[in-house]
């Protein structure tokens, strides 16, 4: 069986793929389809799903649920994704270096990657908004800091047990240039470890985003995020309740996916990551 | 040992370091600390007085040696929007924290254990679908919204519960639980796999042939061995549950060291908001250490 066949039989990579594929339309079209996330009607304000133009009802502000939501898809996705993406890359590079440089070089970016791994991403978070105020940057910045160290600590191990096998030395021996080595004998048995784990930190940093939006240290408003308007519509539970679960169920099914799709890719990548996955998110 | 010992020393240098650079940024910071105390129609000559009156233009090595060493006095300031004294409000908040949080800690050993232990026994039966799908959910669901769906079913709907606030024991339950819950899913998942690993290796194999009954290897040796690693591993759940405070806290009205860490910065009150990420900083950093240690004394095989 070739690769593909066998994640189609992979029932954890398939579920998390049509689910997370769901969101992802939502938030690609929803923000086309449903309008303008700002736009407001003082006196619409808690109709219910379905009401005609309103296809999942209006907050306490008459503003349109579903455009608010799709758009709060965008946010969530583009903070959790691409800054762990960045992350991923500069984690690896970090992770390459020190596994493979060794030394007194590999000595003082462990100790320094030891010790930020150790911080719950939204302590760093909040202590970030503590100095730079609320907003969309802190958690960004957190995201950034916490999944770079907590990658490049697990690339390192890796680089170490993989420049010790054989083909390595080999290829040393063979009088092979440093470059070429780390490029076509470590970095592609280091990449699927670096995949896997970076879904685990996508979920991380979906509901980091969305849990400092919920107490008002994340995105501002008008910016809708989907943490927010949990927070928002808290206030409303007897009166329409939708207004907290829509965005709610929303944030539960992008990290369900995400992790979905993590557990899947494991399995199918390499079966012996397991442990060392289950060691990593640990945490 | 002497890597265990370097590694305490070394632990306490980046201590000071993160704490410095933490009270540096919170001095650096755009942000108006006047704003939390003084009035709107204050002046900039205003403005700038008081911040010559608490300290803030001097050099920031300068004035984090003060603090350091009106902290080791216990002399932690006062709030700027309340003057209430830090020292007193501390005691409060950290015992508050440590209630919920023993709590939080005694739910993810205490749940979390014996249903990965039971999902690794009847491995791949319903039950063990049932508890491995549960604990995949309840990594995904975040803890606000999980505070919002069992305040609606306890609180709301069954009344069994109060929905926030601090009292006797009823209080704590909610909270607790929202805390616990990705701590219990994940360690969980970290038994059932332990167990598991353990239970196909070579002594296994041996206790059988010896004739030891399923039950003794498996409550007396598999155990042992699997939840070693587990246990010694708490220091890192100490993080996490800090981390999750900060929310939970702040959901249920539980008035520890997550709510008024969260309540400064939203009120820019910088006494607060530095002594509280200050004293987590130090909470989960020992954390850490306990955890690396102790799983270095656990592992002979790390040991050197």
């Amino acid at each position: 069986m070739n690769v593909f066949q066998r994640a189609l039989k992979n029932k954890q990579l398939v579920a998390g793929s049509i689910l997370g594929a769901l969101v992802l339309l939502l938030g690609i079209f929803g923000p086309l389809v449903f309008g303008d996330y700002a736009k407001q009607d003082l006196l619409m304000g808690h109709k219910p799903v379905g009401t005609p133009g309103f296809f999942f009802g209006t907050d306490a502000l008459g503003r349109d649920l579903a455009a608010r939501a799709t758009f709060g898809i965008r946010i969530s996705l583009l903070v959790a994704v691409s800054v762990t993406a960045i992350a991923v890359v500069m984690g690896t590079l970090i992770g390459l270096i020190a596994g493979y440089v060794k030394g007194t070089l590999d000595t003082v970016i462990s100790w320094v990657v030891d010790f930020v791994w150790g911080f719950p991403l939204i302590l760093v978070a909040v202590l970030a908004a503590a100095s730079i105020g609320s907003g969309l940057l802190p958690v960004i910045l957190a995201v950034g800091l916490v999944n770079t160290v907590a990658i490049a600590r697990v690339v390192r191990g890796e680089v170490l047990g993989i420049s010790e096998r054989e083909y390595v030395v080999a290829a040393k021996a063979g009088g092979y240039s440093v470059g070429r080595i780390v490029l076509r004998h470590i970095v592609p048995n280091v990449i699927p470890v670096a995949l896997v784990l970076s879904s685990y930190y996508v979920a991380v940093a979906i509901i980091a985003e969305a849990s400092l939006s919920f107490v008002g240290l994340g995105a501002q408003p008008p910016l809708p995020s989907l943490g927010q308007m949990v927070s928002e519509g808290r206030n409303f539970l007897r009166l329409n309740h939708w207004e907290a679960t829509i965005p709610g169920v929303i944030i539960f099914a992008m990290v369900l996916s995400v992790s979905l799709i993590g557990d899947g890719l494991r399995d199918l990548l390499d079966p012996r990551l397991r442990t060392a996955v289950e060691r990593a998110s640990a945490k | 040992m002497i890597s265990i010992v370097k590694r305490v020393l070394l632990t306490f240098l980046l201590l000071l370091l993160s704490s410095l650079a933490v009270f540096a940024a919170i001095r650096l910071s755009g942000g108006d600390v006047t704003a939390a105390r003084l009035p709107a129609s204050a002046t900039a000559q205003d403005r700038a007085a008081f911040r010559e009156q608490i300290g803030l233009n001097k050099p920031i090595l300068t004035q984090y040696v003060d603090y350091l060493g009106k902290v080791v006095k216990g002399d932690l300031g006062n709030s700027l929007t309340n003057n209430a004294k830090i020292s007193t409000l501390a005691v409060d908040k950290i015992k508050n924290s440590l209630i919920l949080g023993g709590a939080a800690i005694v739910l993810v050993f205490g749940i979390g254990i014996p249903l990965g232990m039971l999902a690794a026994f009847r491995r791949n039966s319903w039950l063990d679908t049932s508890i491995s799908s549960a604990s995949v959910a309840g990594m995904a669901i975040p803890n606000f919204w999980l505070a919002l769906l069992v305040v609606w079913l306890f609180s709301s709907t069954l009344g069994w519960f109060p929905s926030a606030g601090q009292g006797g024991i009823k209080y704590l339950v909610l909270p607790s639980i929202v805390l616990a819950a990705e701590g219990i899913a994940l360690t969980v998942r970290m038994t059932r796999s332990a167990m598991l690993e353990n239970l196909g290796q070579d002594f296994v194999r041996t206790l059988r042939a010896s004739g030891l009954s399923e039950s003794r290897i498996y409550f007396k040796h598999v155990l042992r061995n699997s939840l070693l690693p587990i246990i010694s591993l708490a220091g890192l759940r100490v993080g996490q549950i800090v981390g999750y405070a900060l929310v939970v806290e702040t959901i249920f009205g539980w008035p520890g060291v997550g709510q008024i860490l969260v309540n400064g910065v939203l009120r820019r009150d910088y006494p607060i908001v530095q002594f509280f990420s200050l004293l987590l900083v130090v909470v989960v950093t020992l954390g850490n250490l306990a955890a690396s240690v102790g799983y270095t004394l656990a592992n002979p095989r790390l040991r050197k």
